[in-house]
């Protein structure tokens, strides 16, 4: 019983960071339609980014500015990911989503070029700190875990329901025709998406490094529990990519310790094909009919 | 999927134009055959180097052809082909291990195996749009080497399995593995020309111009969602067949995600075509590129990114009328 309840909560932390992932792929799918088949590896490479400015390949400063630095990068990187493929996404959905993983193969081949292909350790500054709740052990990584992504969460919501753009967001992924009669400009609102996407790929890919090691691929692997958060919890849901991550989190925990370790990737697609069998529109979906 | 990406050859404006098509017809119908022809006496005048290249590079062609079908007829991506492929080409491995048959008694079980394994893959997607199915088989392109080393007295573990078997007894081998993977790609083209007229082909198409329509004269979408995969399923495995025939060996080193993602870029390069030509493009991308890289490893994933980006970018910056001319003519 011990076990159980601290492999649930380890794997509660690592859900928080799948779910701020599935959180990026959800918005820029309820907002333009496509899914970006990149995410995982331009968060992969934001972090690469980080750990050049702190491992002194591309300088040697403090964490906070490199962070920080870095976050202005992603906003760029972002914004002309999304740029490249403008031009097809009013077009077509499937072509800009086989664009996406160009972008992705792209930001891959980037990462090894300029940083290679080994694997790298980067610490996050965090103090050393323990403590026992019961059967659960607490460390200041998992409180910063936490913490971050409350943080994220509530700033997107208040970002969401509190200002313009949120409102514009909201108006566009519930009818996108219906808010460019009214003259909303719909590129925008993409923009925002993608670029939020982008800051809570970063956020999430520094927090993840701490318990994997760093290397081309190993971010653009842990986006695939991302990936299957989103289908979990519907592809369009924010609360449904949050408790998607939980979800997946959790059971992965759950399943490479009472079962097997090796199987990671097999579990995914166990959960994806079973999820889209019983709630084929995920778990916070509302079901609806089609009118001819 | 609110939007279609290709239009269909009844919906493209060439139908209007009979003196333009009429034109065209000839150079058309002759490119193929002509095609065909150099391609069949090649082995007489080239080394073995690249008979060995291109019997390997048919079979990629068939593998492209499987993700076109896909893209053309039932509108979806599948980023997980790599998985169809492996299973045609485990089939043939394991057929040889344990009954010893050949790459030829093989092919037909192979073909079966696919097509079980892609509608299997759509059945629980069949009523979703197209991203699930993307993201499942992306998922099942990276279990499967997972699941591949774990059972490794059967498949061979990291090692794989060889393919040793002559397909026609007596024959030289490195002509077999060249005239074989041509051959299939021939019957691909011309079974997939076929299919075009058939009514199934009719009902997949109007299916994916207008789900609703199609619905109600009856056709259901699920349906052609599970047709689409297996069908689509059943070319991959062709491709693996042939494929571990030609290489002679199958490992799980040569399944990865990143095979299906080449996959996908070599439909793309090829513009879905699902012509001899087209797929001949699209296969000799995804052969020789590698090749002529070897030296800058890191380099190409960037190069497959790119073209990825200037093809379908490049095409969508062309003019209305060469775009139709360039995708729809002939679906």
């Amino acid at each position: 019983m011990g076990d159980l309840i601290g492999l649930a909560w380890s794997g509660v932390i690592s859900g928080c960071l799948y779910a701020m992932g599935a959180i990026g792929i959800v918005l820029i799918y309820k907002s333009s339609n496509v899914v970006n088949f990149a995410h995982g590896n331009l968060a992969g490479l934001a972090a690469f980014i980080v750990f050049g400015f702190t491992a002194g390949i591309l300088g040697n400063m403090a964490w906070g500015v490199a962070v920080v630095l870095t976050l202005a990068i992603m906003v760029v990187v972002m914004a002309a990911s999304y740029l490249l493929i403008a031009p097809l996404v009013f077009k077509s959905d499937l072509t800009s989503t086989i664009a996406t993983l160009g972008i992705g193969l792209v930001a891959q081949g980037v990462t090894q070029l300029v940083f290679g292909s080994n694997v790298v350790s980067m610490d996050l500054p965090l103090p050393a700190w323990k403590a026992q709740l019961g059967p659960i052990r607490v460390t200041s990584y998992d409180v910063a875990v936490l913490l971050v992504t409350a943080t994220a969460i509530g700033l997107l919501y208040l970002l969401i329901e509190r200002t313009r753009v949120g409102i514009a967001f909201r108006a566009v992924s519930a009818n996108p025709f219906a808010s460019r009669v009214c003259g909303l400009n719909l590129r925008n609102v993409h923009l925002f998406s993608w670029v939020v996407a982008g800051v809570l790929g970063l956020v999430a890919s520094l927090l993840i490094v701490p318990t994997t090691f760093l290397s081309s691929t190993s971010v653009a692997s842990f986006m695939l529990q991302a990936f299957a958060a989103a289908v979990v919890g519907g592809f369009s849901s924010l609360p449904g990519a949050v408790l998607g991550g939980i979800f997946i989190g959790v059971l992965m925990n759950l399943l490479s310790f009472y079962v097997a370790a090796e199987f990671n990737n097999t579990y995914q697609l166990a959960i994806i094909l079973l999820v889209l069998n019983l709630f084929p529109k995920g778990v916070l979906a509302v079901r609806g009919g089609a009118r001819v | 999927m609110s939007s279609l990406p290709l239009t269909t050859a009844a919906a493209q404006p060439v139908a209007a134009q009979p003196a333009a098509a009429g034109a065209r017809r000839p150079l058309s119908a002759v490119l193929p055959a002509l095609g065909l022809g150099v391609l069949l006496v090649l082995p007489l005048l080239a080394g073995g180097y690249w008979t060995f290249t291109l019997g390997l590079c048919f079979a990629n062609a068939i593998a492209i052809l499987s993700v076109s079908f896909l893209v053309r007829y039932g509108g979806e991506v599948s980023i997980g082909h790599g998985v169809f492929v492996a299973a045609g080409a485990y089939t043939v491995a394991l057929m040889e291990k344990y009954l010893g048959l050949s790459v030829l008694a093989a092919l037909p079980l192979a073909a079966v195996a696919g097509a079980l394994l892609g509608a299997a893959f759509a059945f629980p997607s069949r009523h979703l749009s197209g991203i699930y199915l993307a993201v499942a088989t992306m998922a099942l392109a990276l279990s499967l080497p997972e699941v591949l080393l774990h059972f490794s007295t059967l498949s061979g573990g990291y090692e794989g399995l060889y393919v040793k078997l002559d397909a026609v007894p007596g024959a030289a081998k490195s002509l077999q593995r060249y005239y074989l993977p041509l051959l299939g790609l021939a019957a691909v083209v011309l079974l997939l020309k076929n299919f075009r007229r058939s009514r199934q082909a009719m009902a997949l198409l109007l299916i994916r111009t207008s789900a609703h329509a199609a619905e109600s004269f009856g056709i259901r979408r699920s349906w052609a969602r599970l047709w689409c995969m297996a069908l689509s399923g059943a070319i991959a495995a062709i491709a693996g067949a042939l494929l571990s025939f030609s290489s002679s060996t199958v490992s799980p080193n040569s399944f990865t995600l990143w095979t299906s993602i080449f996959l996908l870029v070599g439909s793309v390069v090829s513009l879905y075509s699902l012509s001899l030509v087209g797929s001949l493009v699209g296969g000799l991308f995804l052969t020789l590129m590698p090749l002529l890289l070897a030296g800058a490893g890191n380099w190409v994933p960037i190069l497959y990114g790119a073209a990825l980006l200037a093809v379908v970018l490049g095409v969508n910056a062309l003019p209305p009328h060469v775009r139709a001319r360039l995708e729809g003519g002939r679906t």
